[in-house]
């Protein structure tokens, strides 16, 4: 089973890929959008400004956009998450729509939301086993879906409650690092690679 | 709610964990893979690498540290020390680094704490300030603080911020290593100046230091490192201490 890592062409993609490679999966770092879409699943990693990150994605965004509709499994982490939104308020840009809503700059007296946060989580299959969770932030902008059954996680910051995980068919997004948020994050993933390793 | 983070410190020269004071007499303490890995077990938020050989000496073992701590650690990691150009941030971010700190480099060239945000995202850039008590003033210090400048702290903080920077490591120099808490003062100071995190560093000696720089201080995070690395205290202590007083510190997760 062969994972697609994109790269965006910045940022830490290492950790990324070692903690997938210990849940067992074989990863492929990629920015080639068609070759990722023919491996077993697709991970947009956290790093980087969302200008950089939309200019990388295909012109046409329909291709992408439909394999996750039809159920391509796809990992979405922090700025990966909020390229399945429709535009952010960060800079210029399209996302893939795959989830209606926008990203907003977090409106607080300290930005970036650094560090650890309470997740609240939903029962849903990513989160099996993963038991009380605090995940790792480090973000200044939030996804805000239109539709509440979108989001399967919250997480409140300077009184403000806002989308730690969002779920559309086999996409999940993730405001938070699993991959920086110790045993409980690494679980996320290996739940990842397991749900993956079921469909393929 | 988001905890306050207790950060440790390592430094590391030529690939491995030394300990000393001032840049000198420097031990070697061990594997900084090993003990990396030891303090996220032990309830570490984050892991610092100070790399002390960084301006002196060549820095080529420090990417190789960087990529071995980072198939293993499941923490964030900030890299720092001889980080001169902003032409260096991409190499340790791709080794496996989620954070840059910068000091010295951004004192002399502002423009590394811009491009490096634009580049990267702000969250990846900490700017990095050593500031001793001086003629009135919080005077900034480059080179491993043995140089002084004309910046006063609280200004540069607010600096360093409106450049890009996501988060301020503020180390004082006056308490450093001395054990007898952090500077509050510098900290609050800052901390109520800059709309970004800020990590007291400088001073811990105790768990009701850590305390002090969360409370009065308003600090984010508070740095440890030599009163770990002697053994004198765990991170698990200090932060049964903290919970104990009614900090939210991030209780210790197994797996």
């Amino acid at each position: 089973m062969r994972l697609a890592l994109l790269d965006y062409g910045a940022g830490n993609l290492h950790s990324l890929g070692k903690a997938l490679e210990g849940a067992g999966a074989e990863v492929v770092i990629t920015s080639d959008w068609s070759k990722a879409l023919s491996l077993s699943a697709l991970i947009l990693p956290g790093v980087g400004a969302f200008g950089a990150a939309a200019a990388a994605l295909p012109q046409d965004r329909a291709p992408i956009r439909e394999a996750l509709q039809g159920g391509f499994p796809c990992l979405g982490i922090c700025l990966g998450m909020q390229l399945f939104f429709e535009n952010s308020e960060e800079s210029e840009g399209d996302g893939i729509s795959l989830v209606p809503g926008s990203v907003e700059l977090l409106d607080a007296p300290v930005v970036p939301q650094m560090g650890w946060n309470d997740v609240e989580i939903d029962d849903d299959p990513i989160f099996e086993g993963v038991g009380p969770l605090i995940g790792y932030y480090a973000n200044s902008y939030i996804c805000v879906p239109d539709k509440e059954a979108d989001t399967i996680a919250w997480s409140e910051y300077d009184n403000r409650r806002f989308a730690a995980a969002v779920r559309r068919e086999n996409t999940w997004g993730m405001q938070f690092h699993p991959e920086k948020s110790s045993a409980p994050g690494r679980r996320i993933i290996a739940n990842f690679v397991a749900a993956v390793r079921g469909m393929s | 709610m988001l905890r306050p983070r207790v950060i440790v410190c390592l430094d590391v020269k030529d690939g491995r964990v030394v300990k000393g004071t001032q840049f000198k007499n420097l031990r070697d303490v061990g594997d900084p893979v090993e003990l990396a890995r030891r303090y996220e077990a032990e309830g570490a938020d984050e892991i610092v690498y100070l790399d002390v050989s960084a301006s002196k000496e060549k820095r080529g073992t420090l990417l190789d540290v960087v990529r071995r701590t980072a198939e293993t650690l499941f923490i964030p990691l900030t890299v720092g020390g001889g980080v001169r150009s902003a032409d260096d941030i991409g190499p340790l971010l791709r080794a496996g680094a989620d954070k840059i700190s910068v000091n010295t480099a951004a004192v002399n060239e502002p423009e590394i704490l811009s491009i490096g945000s634009e580049r990267f995202g702000s969250q990846c850039i900490v700017a990095s300030i050593d500031a001793a008590s001086e003629d009135g003033m919080w005077r900034c210090y480059t080179h491993g603080g043995s140089q002084p400048t004309n910046l006063d702290g609280i200004e540069w903080a607010a600096e360093c911020e409106r450049l890009g920077a996501g988060e301020i490591l503020l180390t004082s120099i006056d308490q450093d290593g001395a054990r007898s808490g952090y500077q509050i003062d510098l900290t609050r100071e800052v901390a109520d100046n800059v709309p970004i995190p800020v990590i007291a560093s400088g001073g811990a000696g105790k768990a009701e230091h850590l305390r002090n720089a969360f409370d009065k201080g308003r600090a984010s995070a508070a740095l440890v490192a030599g009163i770990l690395h002697d053994g004198l205290t765990t991170v698990g202590s200090l932060k049964r201490s903290l919970t104990a007083w009614g900090i939210p510190v991030r209780p210790i997760q197994t797996s």
